[in-house]
């Protein structure tokens, strides 16, 4: 593991961002996170990020219009929607315009962690998870 | 525990179905009972009544017009039986004057005038004591049957004489004599028969065209009764069904208060609106099932909502605890104090986000108070905001200063306005906004909040029906076509008015109008 996972987290809701900083921290992603997408749209803009994850419902600007700035600027980024509102619809929505995944809240750390595993590995990364958490 | 809050509210729905609702909507059960209680306790006058009393009066005037008739036909009758008796009677007695006088001029034979001086003397002897109020008392018939006498006993004397000495007995001064006393008596005799033919003829006049005017006058007075009957009968039937087709306009816009008694009596009319008053508590009683139906669709609205927004403090409920969970060796006590600080806080969130839509779906009995619609729109628009959040929609409320109170029952006025918005919250598209205006009215005696989106507004063809039960342009399965028809019978209730107002393409507006405070009170409401 020669080079950290660059992740960008951004969700308005604080303590998404406050509880997934150590536990992305924890195999060995390096996460820089955001509550105003607007600035996360800027840092987007100056570093490139492997993965973002971002929530769909935000004041001023939607996920899936992040989605499509940060498939612009860099495709090869895996963007993994996070909300909660787990509509079908918006699912298909999300991964039509390229998302790499969907999650739905609530979920636990290592559900957020799996799929970060996931794109890893399509990036080419390799991370160790191995599950450790309390099930259910 | 939230959860068990709607089975709760659903059994106690179907008691109300059972039939405990009579206090469901705005207490109309009770008002209808004491409606119908004085509609029964009044006299009875129905319109069969007043249509046999009309004919039993002209029957009876009918038969005093004959009664009068007849007995005034009978006096004619009496009077030209006389007349004729006196006639023949004269006639007898100038026929006998014409041979007397031939006898003395001629001397013919004095038989025939006896004969008919004893004819007249018969026919005045039959038939006198049947005239004899006519003719003027006892004593008037005595003296003609006197005279009659006299003039018969003079011709019979000059008969005997002039058997006894047949020649040229006529011109004797003895038959002068006679003849003189003959002529006084006959001319007497003519001339009390001339003055009561005279007098009689007139008073038969008089009775007959006492007859006449009877004619004339009772054709009148039963005409004139005739019409003041046919005019009180149709004014009654006329007047009634104006106001029985006022009910029904009434109810139509719904407007449930029963029909109180307008009148001192009962009749089939009475019936009537006995019978409109049972079909308006039925129809009460279904609007009531439809206002908590369609109430039940809203909430089911708002739960999804709510139900996604709940999501948000779960899932950091969620991540905090399996950070806890997982590192809680690792963690200072600082952080875990804090970590625990924050299930705390996103706990309360959650109950918050229950909260009012529990408020909203709480079934309590229909309570009228005062209250402000400004706070009523405010807590609204936060019953909605995850649906707002979600269409990414901006909701401007913009309340006069002062806004005055109004009277009635918030709940339901909610319901009014969580329907609206959500209409418009469909209709608008995201980014848009929708402004909730709060105004006086023109007259200062009412307020207005309209509630105004710029969405795809509702086609003109489309627009007279919105407010039709059962009716909706949304695909089937997402709109019950109740929420407008619902909304408008609510408002009804509150004496407002829910008007619309909207342009293809440009939007909506719906005006809701309320009374200040004075909503109108059953009791001192008179139909």
């Amino acid at each position: 593991m020669s080079k950290p996972l660059e992740i960008l987290l951004l969700d308005d809701e604080v303590i998404v961002g406050k509880r997934l900083k150590p536990a992305l921290g924890s195999i060995g992603c390096n996460v820089e996170v955001f509550q105003d997408p607007e600035l996360a749209v800027k840092r987007i803009a100056e570093k490139d990020f492997d993965i973002v994850v971002t929530d769909i419902y935000m004041d001023g600007m939607d996920g899936l219009q992040v989605l499509e700035l940060v498939h612009e600027k860099l495709p090869r980024t895996k963007v993994i929607m996070i909300t909660g509102y787990a509509m079908i619809s918006l699912a298909r929505e999300a991964m039509e315009k390229g998302a790499f995944d969907f999650i739905a809240k609530p979920f636990k750390p290592d559900d957020l962690r799996a799929v970060i595993a996931k794109a890893a590995k399509a990036l080419g990364f390799s991370i160790e998870f191995n599950p450790k958490s309390v099930r259910g | 525990m939230p959860g068990t809050d709607r089975p709760v509210l659903e059994t106690k729905r179907n008691d109300n179905e059972s039939g405990e609702t009579t206090q469901a909507v705005y207490d109309h059960m009770a008002d209808i009972h004491d409606a119908q209680k004085t509609l029964l306790s009044r006299k009875h006058f129905s319109v069969r009544n007043q249509i046999y009393l009309g004919n039993v009066l002209v029957f009876l005037f009918a038969l005093v017009m004959v009664l009068v008739l007849t007995l005034n036909n009978n006096q004619v009758q009496k009077r030209l039986k006389f007349l004729e008796f006196v006639n023949d009677f004269s006639s007898e007695i100038q026929q006998a004057r014409r041979y007397e006088k031939n006898y003395f001029l001629y001397g013919t034979n004095l038989n025939d005038a006896k004969e008919n001086i004893h004819l007249a003397e018969s026919i005045f002897t039959t038939k006198s004591e049947e005239f004899s109020e006519l003719l003027g008392g006892q004593f008037a018939r005595q003296e003609i049957f006197s005279k009659i006498g006299a003039y018969k006993t003079l011709l019979e004397q000059l008969y005997q004489r002039g058997q006894k000495d047949q020649n040229n007995f006529h011109v004797t001064p003895f038959s002068k004599e006679i003849e003189l006393k003959l002529r006084g008596y006959g001319k007497e005799i003519l001339t009390s028969a001339q003055t009561m033919i005279t007098l009689e003829k007139k008073t038969l006049e008089k009775t007959l065209s006492r007859s006449r005017y009877i004619h004339i006058y009772s054709i009148l007075i039963l005409l004139v009764f005739l019409a003041i009957n046919t005019y009180l009968l149709v004014s009654r039937l006329y007047s009634t069904l104006n106001r029985f087709a006022a009910y029904a306009k009434r109810i139509a816009s719904g407007d449930f208060r029963p029909i109180l008694p307008q009148r001192n009596f009962r009749d089939e009319f009475t019936d009537l609106a006995i019978a409109i008053n049972e079909m308006i508590k039925e129809i009460d009683l279904r609007e009531a099932v439809l206002i908590q139906t369609h109430k039940m669709k809203a909430i089911g609205t708002l739960t999804a909502g709510v139900a996604h927004e709940i999501n948000n403090p779960l899932n950091n409920i969620m991540l905090t605890v399996h950070m806890l969970l997982e590192d809680y060796h690792e963690l200072s006590e600082e952080e875990i104090m804090e970590m625990l600080k924050d299930v705390a806080a996103e706990t309360d969130r959650s109950k918050k986000i229950i909260r009012n839509l529990l408020d909203f779906a709480r079934e309590s009995t229909s309570t009228m108070e005062s209250f402000d619609l400004s706070i009523l729109l405010k807590d609204t628009v936060h019953l909605l905001e995850n649906q707002i959040r979600f269409s990414g929609i901006q909701v401007d409320l913009q309340f006069a200063e002062n806004f005055p109170k109004i009277h009635g029952d918030a709940q339901k006025v909610q319901q009014v306005f969580v329907n609206l918005l959500l209409n418009a919250l469909d209709a608008s598209i995201k980014g848009s906004k929708i402004q909730v205006i709060g105004t006086l009215g023109d007259t200062g005696d009412s307020v207005k909040v309209s509630v105004i989106d710029y969405g795809q507004g509702i086609p003109k063809h489309v627009l007279p029906s919105v407010f039709d039960p059962f009716f909706t342009t949304k695909s089937k399965g997402k709109g019950t076509g109740l929420g407008l028809s619902v909304s408008q019978g609510i408002i009804a209730k509150h004496g407002g008015t829910l008007t619309v107002k909207s342009e293809e393409g440009r939007g909506s507006c719906f005006t809701i109008t309320f009374p200040i405070i004075n909503f109108p009170e059953i009791h001192t409401f008179s139909l």
